[in-house]
């Protein structure tokens, strides 16, 4: 205790330096994002010379409401909701289901199969996309936003199950006894004892599939290729589009895109951390 | 008990729909991609086999080796600007106020949730040779310097790299920074009490506690590099000419611009193998111990 408050009050070259450090970085980190908000809201004029650094000198909605009225963005944004909704409610009843079966229940060959499933963790997405086209296409699922929706849920397992089944294992056994004593069925005493006993973890795992559906860009480019079907991040691919010359609405737009993971993250900060921290851990 | 246990229907029920997808979409799509690389295949038409032909022909192809090359420069500037950097901040966020903590994890990690359509979007407005505000700090600084950044091919690939650095330094910080802040507090405080300096306490003490942590940072740093893809795609779509070509951009190019979806097989089995190599040779060098405290 007496060494920490020593600590506290002297302030050595090295704590001024680190602290010097950190603000620096976070500059480095906020300032091209301020940026952004900045220019969503200037025109060319102030964007490229009269004003590129500062805040805007008026605020320029109008470049908000072209964003949302001109580049299709609702459509974009509906498909994303539709799709993240989607992957989120699939990912958690079909882990649920498999992690409560592999944790709490007994048949032979448990262990092979939640540890089949864990080969998502380790392959990187990238080196099955070719199949994965060709396969959607002979599902005639493209041209859906099923196209997405059953890789994205697929490739999701993977994490939560190993979450869940971590979850589920720590709970007392006792809980099933006593369900079955009083003649609930396994179904039911799934359902209404489990599952409630899961619900931090189940939080964690939404929060997770949110986070990398929403963003999800490289099946996206290569599954959605009709513009009514496209995710936000394919649909904001302006600089390779013909709105190039618009940065303000251009910036709007991105903006928009953002709003929600931004959102969702300064809620939930420990949980997402606490998400990443353990995604990370299984890669090694 | 057993019988309720054991109840095969329910089982059956539960994993059904969790091992249909996992075949469907993962084992079975990984099967495809290791038979078709053998052969000559087009995604529509049966496909005819070759044998190791398109394994020959990847050797020889100049692009796979710009495509290795680049993957190697991007994974050595990701983990030598990351790794030290989000050291530093962790190690400096630990000591800090509990206030600033929450300011500077939140501020740090914020670029990882951003969509990388938006971020490799940013840093074009950012790199834009006229207008970018690169270019205008230059300026701004009095510099009559100015570059375009994406449209040279030895510092584009590098310029991309900077940006998916940019983006994912807050992660390797965040894990870096749930590990130090695991290991117990007395650990540090008896090196203190023995007389020993912050700066060599975190070195001895902390550092070596953390090479697990350090391990996974690695790898995703390595293979995230090896594998880059989407910020590319983006910013220079592989130009000027081929020059800031990846292994899976090469990938993606082979099977969905150009039609021939056996070459690109023959790419994705070389991630797999690149990735397989490094994960393996780090597993073996870094962390083979488990630390448990």
């Amino acid at each position: 205790m007496t060494l920490q408050h020593h600590h506290r009050k002297h302030f050595t070259v090295g704590t001024v330096f680190f602290k010097f450090v950190l603000y620096i970085y976070a500059v480095v980190n906020l300032y091209p994002i301020i940026w952004m908000l900045f220019y969503s809201f200037k025109d060319n004029m102030e964007i490229f010379t009269t004003n590129p650094f500062g805040p805007p000198q008026t605020l320029r909605f109008e470049n908000y409401v072209k964003a949302w009225e001109t580049f299709n963005l609702p459509v974009y944004f509906m498909n994303s909701v539709k799709v993240t909704a989607a992957v989120i409610v699939f990912v958690i009843a079909f882990s649920t289901m498999f992690a409560y079966a592999t944790a709490r229940m007994r048949f032979r060959g448990q262990t092979f199969l939640r540890v089949l499933t864990m080969i998502g963790l380790f392959l990187p997405l990238q080196c099955i996309m070719i199949p994965i086209a060709v396969l959607v296409r002979d599902l005639h699922i493209n041209n859906t936003l099923w196209a997405v929706i059953v890789p994205y849920t697929a490739f999701n397992l993977s994490f939560s199950i190993m979450v869940l089944y971590g979850y589920m294992r720590s709970l007392p056994f006792e809980l099933e006894e006593s369900a079955c004593l009083d003649g609930a069925s396994i179904w039911t005493c799934f359902l209404r004892i489990i599952v409630p006993n899961v619900k931090s973890a189940i939080a964690t795992v939404a929060i997770f599939v949110f986070m990398s559906v929403w963003n999800e860009y490289n099946l996206a480019l290569i599954l959605l290729t009709r513009d009514e079907l496209k995710t936000l991040p394919l649909g904001l691919l302006f600089f390779q589009g013909e709105y190039t010359t618009d940065w303000g609405a251009m910036g709007a737009t991105m903006v928009i895109a953002s709003i929600p993971t931004v959102l969702v993250y300064t809620l939930f900060s420990a949980q997402v951390e606490k998400a990443m921290t353990v995604s990370g851990a299984v890669k090694g | 008990m057993k019988k309720y246990l054991g109840n095969k229907a329910m089982i059956l029920a539960l994993i059904a729909p969790t091992m249909i997808l996992i075949c469907v979409m993962v084992l079975y799509p990984l099967v495809i991609l290791f038979t078709k690389s053998f052969t000559e295949w087009d995604g529509l038409n049966p496909s005819t086999f070759k044998g190791m032909d398109n394994y020959i022909r990847l050797f020889k192809d100049p692009i796979f080796y710009t495509g290795l090359q680049n993957g190697i420069i991007f994974a050595l500037v990701q983990t030598c600007i990351q790794i030290p950097v989000a050291t530093l901040l962790a190690f400096a966020v630990k000591d800090s106020g509990r206030f600033e903590k929450k300011f500077f994890r939140i501020t740090y990690y914020l670029p990882a949730v951003l969509s990388i359509t938006v971020v490799a979007q940013l840093w074009l407005s950012m790199y834009n040779a006229e207008y970018g505000l690169i270019n205008k700090i230059f300026e701004l600084m009095g510099l009559e310097y100015r570059q375009n950044w994406l449209g040279d091919g030895d510092s584009g690939i590098v310029a991309i790299a900077i940006v998916n650095t940019w983006q994912f330094t807050g992660y390797q910080f965040i894990l870096l920074l749930s590990a130090a802040n695991s290991i117990p507090e007395h650990y540090f405080e008896a090196a203190q009490i023995d007389g020993c300096s912050k700066f060599k306490a975190h070195l001895r003490i902390t550092l070596p506690l953390m090479q697990e942590s350090y391990k996974y940072c690695l790898i995703i740093a390595i293979t995230g590099g090896l594998n880059a893809f989407a910020t590319m795609n983006i910013m220079t779509g592989g130009g000027p000419g081929t020059s800031t070509y990846t292994l899976t951009y090469l990938m993606y190019r082979s099977a969905f611009k150009v039609g021939n979806y056996g070459y690109g097989c023959a790419s994705a089995i070389m991630l797999v193998v690149q990735c397989l190599i490094v994960s393996i040779i780090i597993n073996k060098a870094v962390a083979r111990e488990r630390i448990i405290y």
